[in-house]
């Protein structure tokens, strides 16, 4: 008997954020945070040993006042499609490219903690765990049950919330549709964005808003020159900020101060 | 071949050192080891079934709907609530994270409730003629402001004060602003798009204006604003006044040297303002210019308009009046009452301290966290805080229609913890029942105005409810909105007394240039102040490196703020984009109580 293999039809996850429209006010910080089970600051962090999986970074456009502008960019793990760089170097198979939504995965009860993948990544979008994670008393009932609190130790970063994609996969399943579809969900910085800066949605679905945004003329993603082929977007209508994306860091575009 | 024993023992024993040779045992023991792991200090997520709760955040004025994913019954997360009229479903970072707040390192939960009971009632047995009781309200407008009001009327020389409200930039309480109808809107340094009012709805109405902000550095509303006006520190009511006399038809010299803006400047923008409206002009609580701006381009009856107060029970009618902190005589309060359980506009101690009488006052805070005015006061009696505790959150600013919503209890305060409500309204000696319960009677009785639902996101006429089923909704998170009426001028409005105090002795002060007001905040929130450099931190003050290096500090060094009113320690960030001669602060209780409003400050090292 020969078994039939059904195709999977799979996604390829992105994100489009309107950087025009992001007014700094941290809130996908926050909600990410919350979300994902990322602890409150230990007393020695700083911005260099901080544990945020999305950063609102402020730059500037370099010129005097009048003609000084800023935006506010926010930047997470891009998921990176093509010679992700951070999969190549990791000496555990910690990391992974997932083939069915193209989210890459990290998995922290295998990572050694060396961070290769920290000097890998060109986004500067991965995160070491310097301190063993902790809560005030009675903070951690407050905890995502969806989502593992990660040891001290190891490297972790955005998943494009991997824990709702599990519950809306779940939903699927419960509600009927086949295995291996795609599923829609909402990560919870998309959620939590005020002004609706941040699109979720499968960029092999053209039909999509991140799709049909990416295929416009303002769209731009960062460091596009590495050819890493990244799903996180952006768009601005203003080429000071499309020019920033060519930096190693949007805070280190050479123009001007940045802070974030 | 024939193999010995010995050659068997030989190759077994170079097997053995070569395999340590190799990573294989060393990796088999990291991996043994960190599998084994259980990680005991790393907390396991509690599990149970998964609902939905809906209630109102009481971190700020604005009262955003808040849907709330609860495990087991306990709010895990919060997200705002998708099609609401007023907040139009946005959260703000602070109110993402406010199911934090009753696990806060810095909660109050034990106090001396008995002994501060009796020290209140032997303080009021001896009240001279001309002392005074008073009740000082951080969020007035609520039910729980009605009770103060009735307790003070009750008892001898009792005075209702309510804080003025500096977010609110209107003294007027029965004024509110509408931004929809507003096509030029010109900022004179309010945080317009940075948790003024109901950012859901500020955010949704922000296409349709012309934001125009003036403010010395640039905040994030001046970086989103179409245009920034860079003034000089502090010169905000100068700019006003400036184009009050370019609308006019003079030419405003003396602005233009305080403010640093060209006199043409101020031409083209008196011209905009009036040729692009209906304009409205935003300024502090205290601030003359933006009355007289908005009262000179028509704003009133227009983009300022009058809002109707939700309907209250007859009885609670007999209820001393509002007064602001101002009016109330220097030396005069003998026993102060303050209820800074819900969070509001954060008067100054150095503007506080004066009213009270000279020889032993009595100062009795009901809150939840030691940093504010428990920090003076004899008596801090622990109080529930947002999502513990059932209190109505009043209209914000920018709603032009009355609204009754509840902050609806999604846990259970602690033991021990007071109702301030109950505590002051027993104080003295008045009778209360179910205040809130008595209020939502009333409101459907008046049967104006519809109830919005947000499991449903439904909206239903008043009269079509029953009386139970509209408390039942009220209970479940629900909104109750008063039916907007024809745009009328409000009775009067007016920039609240108190003149701002500047430094007269340090001359060579640096003006304090911006003062951001936080909700009260979980210590998640570190990840936008410590963890990034998104904002300042609650113990930070940004300077210019000229300044810095004329101070002899550096980036991240301890210093100390010092001003007229006082000293505090601080962590000073050298900033290249805040202005030359002024220095950038972060609001928090303390360093409030040092810098107040327009009062110069100096970093000095510590």
């Amino acid at each position: 008997m020969i078994s039939e293999t059904k195709p999977i039809h799979a996604a390829k996850y992105g994100m489009t954020i309107d950087v025009d429209r992001c007014n700094g006010c941290g809130a996908c910080m926050v909600a990410c945070a919350v979300e994902n089970n990322v602890p409150p600051a230990h007393e020695g962090a700083t911005d260099r040993k901080g544990l945020t999986w999305l950063r609102v970074y402020k730059v500037d456009n370099g010129e005097e006042y009048p003609d000084h502008r800023t935006a506010f960019v926010p930047v997470m793990c891009q998921q990176c499609n093509r010679d992700t760089p951070c999969v190549h170097v990791c000496p555990q198979q910690a990391v992974d490219l997932d083939p069915a939504t193209g989210v890459v995965g990290e998995m922290p009860q295998r990572c050694l903690g060396c961070r290769y993948c920290m000097a890998a990544c060109p986004y500067h979008a991965r995160y070491f765990n310097w301190w063993d994670p902790a809560w005030p008393k009675g903070m951690e009932k407050t905890l995502n049950p969806d989502v593992t609190p990660r040891m001290r130790g190891v490297v972790e970063k955005c998943n494009f919330c991997h824990g709702r994609w599990h519950a809306a996969k779940q939903l699927a399943a419960a509600t009927g549709k086949p295995a291996g579809e795609p599923v829609e969900y909402t990560p919870a910085c998309v959620e939590a964005c005020p002004t609706g800066a941040i699109r979720f949605g499968d960029l092999n679905n053209a039909a999509s808003e991140p799709a049909r945004a990416a295929k416009q003329a303002e769209s731009f993603r960062l460091l596009e020159k590495l050819g890493t082929e990244t799903k996180v977007y952006y768009r601005s209508k203003h080429e000071w900020v499309r020019e920033m994306a060519h930096a190693p860091r949007p805070d280190q575009s050479g123009k001007g101060i940045a802070r974030g | 071949m024939k193999t010995t024993r010995r050659e068997i023992l030989l190759f077994a024993g170079g097997s053995a050192v070569g395999v340590l040779m190799t990573p294989a045992p060393w990796r088999l023991i990291t991996d043994s080891a960190l599998w084994s792991e259980n990680w005991p200090g790393i907390p396991r997520p509690a599990r149970g079934a998964i609902t939905a709760k809906y209630t109102n955040c009481a971190l700020c004025g604005a009262g955003c709907a808040v849907r709330a994913r609860c495990v087991a019954e306990q709010p895990v997360s919060l997200a705002g609530v998708a099609g609401h009229p007023l907040s139009h479903g946005a959260l703000c970072a602070y109110g993402l994270a406010g199911h934090h707040l009753p696990y806060h390192p810095a909660r109050v939960t034990g106090g001396p409730v008995e002994e501060a009971a009796a020290a209140v009632a032997a303080a009021m047995d001896r009240l001279g003629e001309n002392e005074h009781v008073a009740v000082l309200d951080l969020r007035p407008g609520r039910t729980a402001s009605w009770t103060y009001r009735r307790a003070m009327a009750a008892v001898k020389n009792g005075v209702y004060v309510a804080a003025d409200g500096a977010a609110a930039g209107l003294a007027a309480t029965n004024a509110a602003i509408d931004l929809w109808k507003a096509r030029t809107v010109l900022s004179l340094g309010v945080p317009l798009l940075e948790g003024w009012g109901t950012p859901g709805n500020v955010m949704a109405a922000r296409a349709g204006f012309h934001l125009i902000q003036a403010e010395a550095v640039e905040s994030r509303t001046a970086a989103m604003a179409d245009q920034w006006l860079r003034i000089k520190a502090g010169s905000e009511e100068a700019l006003g006044q400036g184009i009050l006399q370019a609308l006019g038809g003079q030419t405003p010299v003396a602005a233009a040297e305080a403010t640093g803006i060209a006199e043409q400047q101020f031409l083209a923008l008196a011209s905009e303002l009036k040729q692009n409206g209906p304009a409205l002009v935003v300024g502090g609580a205290r601030s003359q210019s933006a009355a007289q701006l908005n009262e000179a381009l028509g704003a009133l009856g227009h983009t300022i308009v009058a809002r109707r107060e939700a309907p209250v029970p007859d009885g609670w009618k007999k209820a001393a009046p509002v007064v602001d902190l101002a009016s109330v005589e220097d030396g005069s309060i003998r026993v102060l009452l303050i209820d800074e359980s819900a969070p509001g506009a954060y008067l100054p101690w150095s503007a506080v301290e004066p009213k009270l009488v000279r020889d032993n006052p009595l100062v009795v805070t009901l809150g939840w966290t030691r940093e504010g005015y428990g920090r003076h006061a004899q008596y801090l009696l622990p109080t529930g805080v947002y999502p513990e505790v059932a209190d109505d959150i009043p209209p914000a600013v920018d709603s032009v229609a009355a609204a009754f919503r509840m902050a609806v209890p999604l846990v259970q305060a602690p033991e021990g913890v007071v109702k301030p409500e109950e505590w002051i309204a027993k104080a003295a000696g008045l009778e209360m029942a179910d205040t809130l319960r008595e209020r939502a009677d009333a409101i459907h009785k008046a049967g104006r105005g519809t109830l919005f639902t947000y499991a449903d996101g439904k909206s239903v006429a008043t009269k079509d409810v029953k009386i139970g089923d509209f408390w039942k909704a009220l209970e479940a998170g629900g909104c109750w909105m008063d039916q907007a009426g024809p745009a009328q001028r409000p009775a009067a409005v007016k920039a609240a007394a108190g003149a701002t105090r500047q430094s007269a002795s340090l001359a060579d002060d640096l003006p304090l240039v911006a003062v951001l007001t936080e909700a009260p905040s979980s210590p998640l929130l570190s990840k936008i102040y410590q963890e990034s450099n998104l904002k300042l931190g609650p113990k930070q003050v940004a300077i210019h490196p000229d300044e810095a290096r004329a101070a002899g500090v550096e980036d991240g060094a301890r210093a100390l703020l010092e001003t007229l009113a006082g000293r505090i320690g601080v962590e000073v960030r050298v900033d290249a984009s805040v202005p030359r001669g002024a220095v950038l602060v972060a609001s928090r209780a303390a360093v409030l109580d040092v810098c107040g409003a327009g009062v110069g400050a100096k970093v000095v090292r510590a």
